[in-house]
Formats: C-alpha cells, structure tokens, sequence
C-alpha cells in the first residue's frame, strides 16, 4: 500500500474524531458564553494592565493578570463550558444526530472534550499573550524586573493546566450528574473552598491561590536555575513528597492516623515561594484531569440514552 | 430465511422499577418493510435504541445482521440508518452543514458525501431551505431532514420511528411513498401505533404489547388471524323489521346474527361455511323484508381488528403473559 492511500485511510478513520471537535467548537464560538467570555476577559485584562501600569513589577503585574483564570472569576466559565457536553437536553440531541451513527462513545467523549479544552485555552491565550508581550517590551515607569521567558511560558502552563483540569472535572461532574446547573452548583461549592480542603490533606501548595502567589516567583526563574536543581536530586525530593502527599491524602481518607507526618515543602515559608516544583505540579493537576476523563468515559460508557 | 434483526430474550427493565421491553424474540427478514406496532408506551422506541446500543440491555441480546448490538457496536450503526420521532437536530446548523457533519461521521469521503447530499436534499423536498438555520425549520421539514440524516450513509437497515408523527396529509403520503421505495432496496422497520401506515406499506408486522412482542409474522398471518368472518349490515326500516332479519338469519345454518348498534345487523359467519354463500342468503333475507340496505362493511378493517384482538387476548392471557 503506498502512503497516500495510507494517509487517507487514516484521513477517513479520523474523520469523526476531527469533525465532531470542529462542530462543538463552532457551537460554542456561536453561543453568548462564549462571545462575552472573551468580551469580558479582554476587558478585564485591559483594565488590570492599565490600572497597574505604573504600579506593579512585570512579575507582580503578569501574575495579577492570571488571577482571575486560577481564582475568580473565570475558573466558573471554565467549569460551564465542561458540564454541558453530556447532560441535559443535549444528551438527547447528540444521541439522535450523532451516537445513532458508527461513532463509539469513547471517541465521541475525547472529541467533545478536546473541543472544550481547546477552545478554554484560546480564549485565555489570545487575551493574557498580547497583554504580557505588552507588558515586557513597554517602557514602564517602574523597576526594572528579572522576568524570564522559560518562565512565562512555564506560568502560562500551569494556569494553562489548571483550566483543562476544571474543563475536565466540569466533565465528569456533568456526565455523573446529568443536570448541568446542579454539576456547576457542586463545583462551585467544591472549588471556592478547595484552599481548606487541600489543607486537610497537607497539599495546600496545590491550591489555586497558592499557586498564584507562587507565579510571581516562578515568572522570575530562569531554565538555568531549574537545570541546576535538578542535578541537585531537587526531582528525587519532589517524588518523596508527592510520595508522602499521596500517603498522607489516603491516609485522611480512609481516618487512618499516617504512618508518619507529610514531607511538607518548604513553600510557604518565609513567602518566597521558592519551592514551586512545576513537576510536583504538573502531577498534582495532571493525574485528576487524567482521572476525571476516564472516569467521565466510564460513567458515559454505562449511561443509558 | 436471512435476517436483519434477530432477538432472544431481549429484556430492558430502568432502574429496577419499569419494564420496558419484556423477554422479547424478534426475528426480522432481511428485504422486508416490517411494521413494529403497538400503543403508546408498548416498548417501540427502546427496542430501536437498544438496536442501536444508546440503551444497554438488562438481560437477552440484539443482533443486526449478525453483529452484537451495544454502545460501542460502531459496526452494527455503520449500517442502521436511525430517523427518531420527531428528531432534535441542533438548531444553529443549515441543513448542509448538518448532513455534512453526518457525513463525515460515518466516514464518506468528500466525493462520495457532497453529491450524496445534494441529492438527498432534493430528495425530501428541502432544497428550497438550505440556507435557513435548522431551528427555523416547521415539524414536517425537520421530519424529512432527519430522513435524509438517516439515509446519508446509504445503510441497508433503516429504523424510522413514527415517522408520519405530526405530518400534515401531503407530507404523510410523500413519507410513506419514500417507505415504499425504500423497501425495494432496503430493510425498513417502521415502529408506529397508526395501523393504516402499517397496512399500507408493511408486508410484515411484529405487534407489540406492554414489552412483549405478541405477533410477529407476515400481514397475511395477521389477516389471517382473524378467524371470524364478520359483516355488517346497515339498513333502514323500523326496529322490529330489523329484529325480524335478525331472528331469520340467525337460523340459517353456520351464520350468527345479532343487532349491533342503532339499525345495524351484525352477521358471524362459521368456519368452513362459504362466505359468499352466506353473505347472498342474508341479502335474499333484507331483500324479502321491508328493510332497505344502506352499506356492508366488511374487511376493511382487518388489520385494525386483528391487532385488538391481539391485544384482547394478551391481556385475558394474564399469568400466563
């Protein structure tokens, strides 16, 4: 078989995969959400840039400007956006026009969600981009800053990371509850207090507005930096912790005193942040969305329509 | 005989709580219109939905031309072709755009899909409104696009439920036409509680009741069913000249007479006993009498008076169901 007909062989077998991604995002574009989403983003970050603009450090004033994405208000549009695939009127309507058609669920849930998380992330990028592009190359009337760009394309991840995981327990929440508004009243009350909550389990460094404090910081690290601790075992004491948080976290489950008290990093001490690890992370936001998609698929997988 | 659809023990029951579809044998020929009847609530629709694997089976399996049904039988919908009743399509779409999408789901190349639709939207009379959105679009024209959504990958099984649903009569008789059509070339099963859809364009039928499938065969069986042979005479005259007949007939031999309502004479004929034979002994009884005839109905309504008496006698049936 030569590769053209190889290719587009694969070209029809991921013909779905591509269509029902397009067909949602263009949905959604067309709903007002959407549109005042990004009205409302834009503007928001034009007014922080603005009203900061002689005021904050490019860290400080970068930071404030991903704010609203970790803490309040938009992490609410992001959870929104990842109820509705799978519950409510909509169950029906993609059960008559498209699970009736040779389209497996699992395929139909991982296209919807990328959908979500793509069009999540656009808007955030195109909004807070050209504000921080704006925000380096102006001249500013305040002290000159040590902002890096490993770090604020490893910020933008994280925040970038945080939003797929909203979208993604949106997802799940949506698909176990089947009603949109009760799914969003449940992750509102779940999120605004998720602070307390992780403090439960030892693992307040993974809260939203922790992470936000520890932006600034990360802003300012260079890849050297990041380099150098690595070849100082920095990543085999972030697996001992992780280690001692997931112990720790079952531990409290389960009402088990732990064995041993958390290996806690040293990150609020002193407020400096330092200890921002983007592997620790990168798990401790990586894992649940990985979670939250394949539990959302085996809920979807068992639901009748 | 091939089959389309084959059935054992097909059982759906939602949370513990409603039997929907009840320990069900269905055997469907391969080529035939096969009318899937019953009233409302019988279990039509969640037969065709676990057909299509968009419910799970409690107990028993489905199989479409001898493939497993279930959520994820991407192969088994690959050749069902699914008109819902009173499809929800979404709204923001124009009708292209929207078999476009179908289209693709089902994997047809740009070559084959384009022309396909172009002619499927001429097909059901939609070609006038292609640049409306969808959501624009009256009950009938959402009817006829979903015909076309379910023709787009040109399957051989198509499931259509109650697809004259809110037709007004032109639309009704178009959609019928096309079912008609259809059945030259395809399997078609038309779940529907309206008997003279049935009549006129099944040549099978599967009735259903309460979960249970009750009769399945072929529409001369159903007829067949109907081992009565019933007449009835409307005539005109006075009350007593219509007792008389009624005496009079009901001692010819193999015929049972009674009056039916108003001036109505209700004529049973025997097994065995000819049925023109007796109907001409009658007619010389009204023609001898001071009565005069105004109509014989009779046979028309053979589908409609064997399916109740299917349902009749599934309910006397009781514990035995």
């Amino acid at each position: 078989m030569d590769s053209t007909a190889k290719s587009s062989k694969i070209g029809t077998r991921m013909m779905p995969y591509m269509a029902i991604p397009r067909h949602d995002m263009k949905t959604l574009w067309s709903s007002r959400l959407v549109r005042l989403w990004l009205g409302a983003t834009a503007l928001l970050t034009l007014l922080l840039v603005g009203s900061n603009w002689s005021n904050f450090m490019d860290g400080t004033l970068i930071a404030s400007l991903l704010f609203p994405y970790l803490v309040f208000p938009w992490f609410f549009v992001a959870v929104v956006l990842g109820v509705t695939p799978v519950s409510g009127s909509r169950a029906e309507t993609l059960a008559d026009g498209i699970l009736c058609r040779p389209v497996s669920r699992l395929e139909y849930l991982l296209a919807t969600w990328s959908a979500r998380v793509v069009l999540v992330l656009s808007v955030y990028l195109v909004v807070t981009v050209p504000a921080i592009v704006l925000v380096i190359l102006a001249k500013r009337p305040v002290s000159e800053d040590t902002v890096t760009v490993y770090g604020i394309i490893t910020s933008l991840g994280v925040v970038g990371l945080v939003l797929t995981f909203l979208v993604s327990l949106g997802f799940f929440t949506g698909t176990l509850l089947r009603k949109p508004l009760l799914a969003v009243v449940v992750l509102v009350f779940i999120w605004y207090p998720i602070g307390l909550i992780l403090s439960i389990f030892s693992l307040e460094e993974f809260s939203p507005i922790s992470l936000n404090q520890a932006i600034s910081t990360q802003l300012r690290r260079s890849w050297r930096q990041t380099d150098t601790e690595a070849k100082d075992n920095a990543n085999v004491k972030d697996a001992d912790v992780i280690t001692d948080q997931v112990s720790n976290f079952f531990s409290v489950l389960s009402g088990v005193q732990p064995k041993q008290k958390a290996n806690k990093p040293d990150f609020f001490e002193g407020e400096k942040f330092d200890d921002l690890s983007l592997f620790r992370v990168t798990l401790g936001y990586g894992l649940p969305t990985i979670a939250a998609v394949i539990l959302a698929s085996l809920c979807f997988y068992w639901r009748d329509l | 005989m091939e089959l389309a659809i084959h059935t054992e023990h097909l059982t759906k029951i939602y949370s513990q709580r409603l039997i929907a579809v009840n320990d069900m044998n269905l055997e469907v020929p391969r080529g035939s219109v096969f009318g899937l009847l019953g009233p409302n609530g019988a279990g039509k629709t969640t037969t065709l939905r676990l057909l299509l694997g968009l419910q799970r089976p409690t107990a028993g399996q489905a199989q479409v031309f001898g493939k497993s049904c279930g959520p994820n039988a991407v192969g088994v919908r690959s050749q069902i072709g699914y008109l819902p009743t009173n499809p929800k399509l979404p709204g923001n779409l124009r009708p292209i755009e929207y078999l476009d999408l179908l289209g693709k789901l089902s994997r047809l190349p740009g070559e084959v899909r384009k022309p396909r639709i172009s002619a499927l939207l001429r097909a059901v009379g939609l070609l006038g409104a292609t640049d409306q959105r969808i959501q624009t679009f009256s009950t009938g024209m959402c009817t006829r696009l979903g015909i076309a959504a379910s023709l787009v990958a040109d399957p051989p099984l198509l499931l259509w439920d109650e697809p004259t649903a809110g037709l007004d009569p032109s639309a009704r008789r178009f959609t019928l036409e096309l079912i008609r059509e259809m059945g030259k070339t395809k399997t078609v099963v038309v779940a529907t509680h309206i008997l003279s859809d049935i009549d006129q364009i099944c040549d099978h039928l599967g009735v259903m009741h309460e979960g249970r499938m009750i009769f399945t065969g072929s529409m001369q069986d159903m007829k067949r069913r109907l081992r009565r042979h019933d007449f009835t005479l409307e005539l005109e005259g006075t009350a007593e000249d219509v007792r008389r007949l009624s005496h009079e007939a009901a001692n010819l031999e193999g015929i049972d007479a009674h009056l039916d309502t108003g001036q109505a004479l209700l004529v049973r004929i025997a097994d065995g006993r000819s049925r023109s034979r007796a109907l001409i002994d009658v007619l010389k009884l009204v023609d001898e009498s001071n009565l005069s005839l105004q109509a014989i109905h009779s046979g028309q309504n053979a589908t409609e008076n064997a399916y109740l008496q299917l349902l009749q006698e599934d309910e006397a049936h009781g514990f035995h169901r």
